[in-house]
């Protein structure tokens, strides 16, 4: 089974790294790291600003998308390639399938995000107000735990769709829903309520929406917890203790293997009643 | 080239059987194959002939175990695919007819992917492509094949781990005079060596030169299921095509009223 899973990986990687869109994806986000580098040396601050709040949110428009269209289109393209019919009469276990699929791309992805992050690291360490190294950690983990959370929806509209283009419509859904739809939904929705439910739905809610919960933390590890609002007032709290920092690895890793295990679930149901 | 019988030398179970038993497949309440009972041995070529839709592909990706039966059960040597997957499918060569592949790859990259997952060594991975001609050009990207050399490719991963059962769908799709021979003789070759073949095609030819059984098909009905010696007898010396026409168009048969 180890030996199927390290061959999907494989597999993944050169294709990957082999995909002309790989590196253009690699121009893009190297250009968009330098330009929040050039906004940042124009004023100096610590912590949270209003510059790492702005890299923050355009980093949550650009990569969940991306990564999104990446993960959805791998796993429709062995459908409309016959490719995951062949590799059916294989008996690859879901784990092999769809674990190998998901670390193979979850590495091309993170090498991308991780260049984009060295160079316009070394170019930073030589001017006066680049941004500070915690701060770079921070917003570097910011990236890699968006793409580990929506990598694994990916594997679900993947599994769902049959084609490319059906993939793209969820994949625009999603993303739209998740980051552009989220706050004013919540805020009609929420509004609606008694005052008393607001703090415990919008807790509930949070939990299905990883764009949220990622950037809740990140901004209170930035020391910014106070901009997002008195309800996530208990979430702060807790999130900069670290008892906090393990409970929000293991709801992200919990986030991933349960989206892995409903794509899983999903993948054998629909592919055996053709 | 003649070496053909050392790279098939095949692991396929003596006596190996394959029962398809009351099998039917219906979607959306359309009856896609009506229900039949077929079984075949060791050592059998069975070649499923039939115009557009008349359901080789269904039959073909039932016993694939790609699409699930409505009715009836599907079993190699008395294991079915639901009871015993495992020694089902490692006991199965599958050549789909619709693949594409991944064009970055070179033949020798895509058959080494699919020989790691057959645990299959790189010396077999070479053999194959020498067999299927491809050995000179294993490391050209397959973006660059032509339709029959992207077949023969099909065909080495099907052959990979020296299956019990082979399954062709269209294989001969795209294959030049030469290779069509050559597919033949493989064929002939893997059944030699215990492999029962079943291949789908609308080439009479094929299922002439290579098929020791013929099953006709039209609009998933089979309307005639017969050893080729017996179709030979029964309709002459071009007893295939004579059967088609009167089978499919009548007695008078199409070609007769286009020739009258």
């Amino acid at each position: 089974m180890m030996n199927h899973f390290t061959t999907i990986m494989k597999r993944e990687l050169k294709v990957g790294f082999r995909n002309p869109w790989a590196y253009s994806f690699l121009a893009l986000f190297v250009l968009f790291m330098l330009s929040m580098l050039l906004i940042h040396q124009q004023g100096y601050s610590t912590g949270y600003s209003g510059i790492t709040g702005m890299l923050m949110n355009l980093t949550l428009y650009l990569l969940p998308l991306i990564t999104l269209m990446l993960g959805a289109f791998s796993i429709t393209g062995e459908k409309e390639d016959g490719s995951a019919a062949l590799l059916y009469t294989y008996r690859l276990s879901m784990t092999s399938w769809l674990g190998g699929k998901y670390i193979g791309l979850l590495l091309v992805l993170l090498s991308i995000v991780t260049i984009g992050y060295s160079v316009t690291g070394i170019i930073s360490s030589f001017t006066a107000s680049g941004f500070t190294a915690s701060v770079y950690a921070l917003l570097f983990l910011f990236s890699v735990l968006l793409i580990a959370a929506f990598l694994a929806i990916a594997m679900v509209i993947g599994a769902i769709a049959s084609t490319r283009w059906q993939a793209l419509t969820y994949v625009i859904g999603i993303w739209f829903f998740f980051i552009i739809g989220w706050s004013p939904i919540m805020i009609a929705l929420l509004g609606q309520l008694p005052y008393l439910w607001i703090k415990p739905l919008l807790t509930i809610a949070t939990l299905f929406n990883p764009a949220e919960w990622i950037r809740v933390y990140i901004i209170a590890a930035l020391g910014g917890g106070t901009i997002v609002g008195p309800e996530y007032y208990q979430w702060i709290t807790w999130m900069t203790d670290p008892s906090g920092h393990i409970a929000f690895i293991l709801l992200t890793i919990v986030y991933v293997l349960g989206c892995l295990s409903l794509a899983g679930w999903l993948w054998k149901r629909g592919r055996y009643n053709g | 080239m003649d070496n053909t019988k050392e790279q098939l030398e095949s692991v396929a179970v003596e006596n190996t059987f394959l029962q398809l038993d009351h099998i039917s497949k219906s979607v959306a309440s359309k009856q896609i194959v009506e229900p039949f009972t077929l079984s075949f041995t060791a050592g059998q070529i069975v070649a499923l002939c039939g115009g557009n839709g008349a359901g080789k592909s269904s039959i073909i990706r039932m016993i694939a175990g790609l699409s699930k039966p409505t009715t009836g059960t599907i079993s190699l040597n008395d294991l079915t695919i639901e009871q015993h997957p495992e020694q089902y499918f490692s006991s199965l060569g599958y050549m789909p007819d619709d693949y594409q592949f991944t064009g970055s790859f070179t033949a020798f990259e895509s058959l080494k992917f699919w020989g790691e997952l057959k645990q299959q060594s790189i010396e077999r991975i070479r053999e194959l492509l020498e067999l299927v001609g491809l050995h000179e050009t294993g490391n050209k990207k397959v973006h660059q094949f032509s339709k029959g050399m992207r077949q023969r490719l099909l065909l080495a991963q099907a052959l990979l781990s020296k299956p019990a059962l082979l399954l062709l769908d269209e294989p001969t799709n795209g294959l030049d005079p030469y290779w069509m021979k050559r597919f033949v003789s493989i064929i002939d070759e893997a059944a030699r060596q215990g492999t029962i073949v079943l291949f789908s095609t609308h080439q009479l030819q094929v299922a002439e030169a290579v098929a020791d059984h013929i099953v006709f098909l039209d609009q998933g009905q089979i309307k005639l299921s017969s050893s080729y010696k017996d179709i030979e007898q029964q309709y002459g010396e071009e007893g295939l095509q004579t059967a088609y026409e009167q089978l499919f168009w009548g007695e008078e048969g199409p070609m007769k009223r286009v020739r009258s």
